[in-house]
């Protein structure tokens, strides 16, 4: 989506959107065209409107990112073991 | 949802505002959806907490609230889908949580067969840093704009075009010309402080130019064409019969150059200057000048 779209989803202003992309706190996707945008981004920029209505700072949110991040990429990890685990499981007699 | 907010919250009515967004502190951290993404019954609870910090954090709304002006129900913020609930496909997920797993590694390729080395491994994706730099640019260059160049510590040379009429403390944005990006991201930005060195005889208001240039004793009283300096080289300029020290004349366009087209004006203060050496002949002739006019009659001496 583009990016007048995504700020009015995301309810951001335009400034808050250069920041968090300065930060690298978001990375649309460079080559989609259309300023890259997708639902995923905006559900991370209310993340990281939540967070700052947590009263995190500048220095926290990256960390939380990155940490959220290595969980999801975590628990992915393990829903594939198990869901492998159980079909072999069911595949012996 | 209808519960009292201020039972949700887990505070008592008097509470201050400061004691509310604590409160809510203290439970969102531990409720965000986000935060607790295998936990479903967290996002229930979440809702009801962030819908009663809707209400309570606003003191405009609390205060209609406790006049039983609005009540609790209708009070929800509309939300998109949580970050959470895209980790399966999220562009952003990082699989650096288990590359200290180096055994495990055989395990999981034997597991995934051929799907081992997982796509999303490593690709961390970052914009480069920026780079800060300061440029001191002599006054005329500043005024007048051009080409440039800073001398990086490791010997690389980075042109810096300036604007016409830059200020001092201005900063120059240079896309990309900082640190590269990290896995495919974009470079970062370098940002040039400009600082602009005072001139000898010009000074700058604004866009204008303000100068002082001396004349003569028979220029000041006779008038005559002179020649004066502006950034942009020296003018002839027309010194009209009778001017004194202190007379201001305006040279239209001559000052500096605007962003948005046209130049502002240099102003010339006028300075009657007597010859260095005293001169025997002035001297005769001043003596026989027989004036009336006292300048300091408006002192009162």
């Amino acid at each position: 989506m583009h990016t007048h779209e995504f700020v009015l989803q995301a309810r951001i202003d335009v400034e808050t959107l250069d920041h968090w992309l300065r930060a690298g706190w978001l990375m649309p996707r460079e080559n989609a065209g259309d300023g890259g945008f997708s639902q995923v981004d905006v559900a991370r920029a209310q993340l990281i409107g939540d967070l700052q209505d947590l009263g995190i700072n500048d220095e926290g949110i990256p960390v939380i990112l990155d940490l959220v991040d290595q969980v999801h990429g975590l628990r992915n990890m393990l829903r594939e073991v198990l869901t492998t685990i159980n079909t072999e499981q069911r595949a012996r007699p | 949802m209808a519960a009292d907010p201020y039972t949700v919250l887990g505070v008592k009515k008097g509470a201050s505002q400061d004691d509310i967004q604590k409160a809510y502190r203290r439970l969102a951290k531990k409720l965000h959806p986000d935060l607790n993404p295998g936990n479903k019954k967290a996002e229930e609870q979440f809702k009801d907490v962030s819908a009663a910090y809707d209400l309570l954090g606003d003191t405009e709304k609390r205060a209609r609230f406790d006049r039983g002006e609005i009540d609790a129900s209708g009070a929800e913020r509309p939300r998109h889908r949580y970050y959470r609930d895209f980790s399966e496909a999220n562009p952003y997920t990082s699989d650096a949580g288990f590359e200290d797993f180096a055994d495990a590694e055989d395990i999981l390729s034997q597991i995934f067969g051929g799907r081992a080395g997982r796509a999303g491994r490593g690709n961390l994706r970052m914009r480069g840093s920026d780079v800060h730099y300061r440029l001191s640019l002599d006054f005329i260059d500043a005024v007048n704009g051009g080409k440039q160049h800073i001398t990086l510590p490791d010997g690389s040379v980075l042109d810096v075009d300036i604007p016409p009429g830059i200020r001092d403390g201005q900063i120059l944005r240079l896309r990309g010309k900082g640190q590269p990006g990290i896995g495919g991201g974009s470079p970062g930005d370098a940002l040039v402080e400009i600082e602009v060195r005072p001139h000898r005889i010009f000074t700058r208001k604004g866009d204008d130019i303000h100068v002082e240039v001396p004349i003569s004793l028979s220029e000041a009283v006779l008038g005559g064409k002179i020649k004066v300096p502006t950034p942009s080289g020296p003018v002839t300029m027309t010194v009209p019969k009778w001017s004194n020290t202190g007379t201001v004349l305006r040279l239209k366009g001559k000052g500096v150059p605007r962003a948005g087209g046209g130049h502002g004006d240099e102003f010339v203060a006028l300075k009657i200057m007597l010859p260095e050496k005293p001169d025997p002949e002035l001297e005769k002739f001043v003596a026989q000048w027989r004036g009336a006019y006292s300048p300091r009659q408006a002192m009162e001496v």
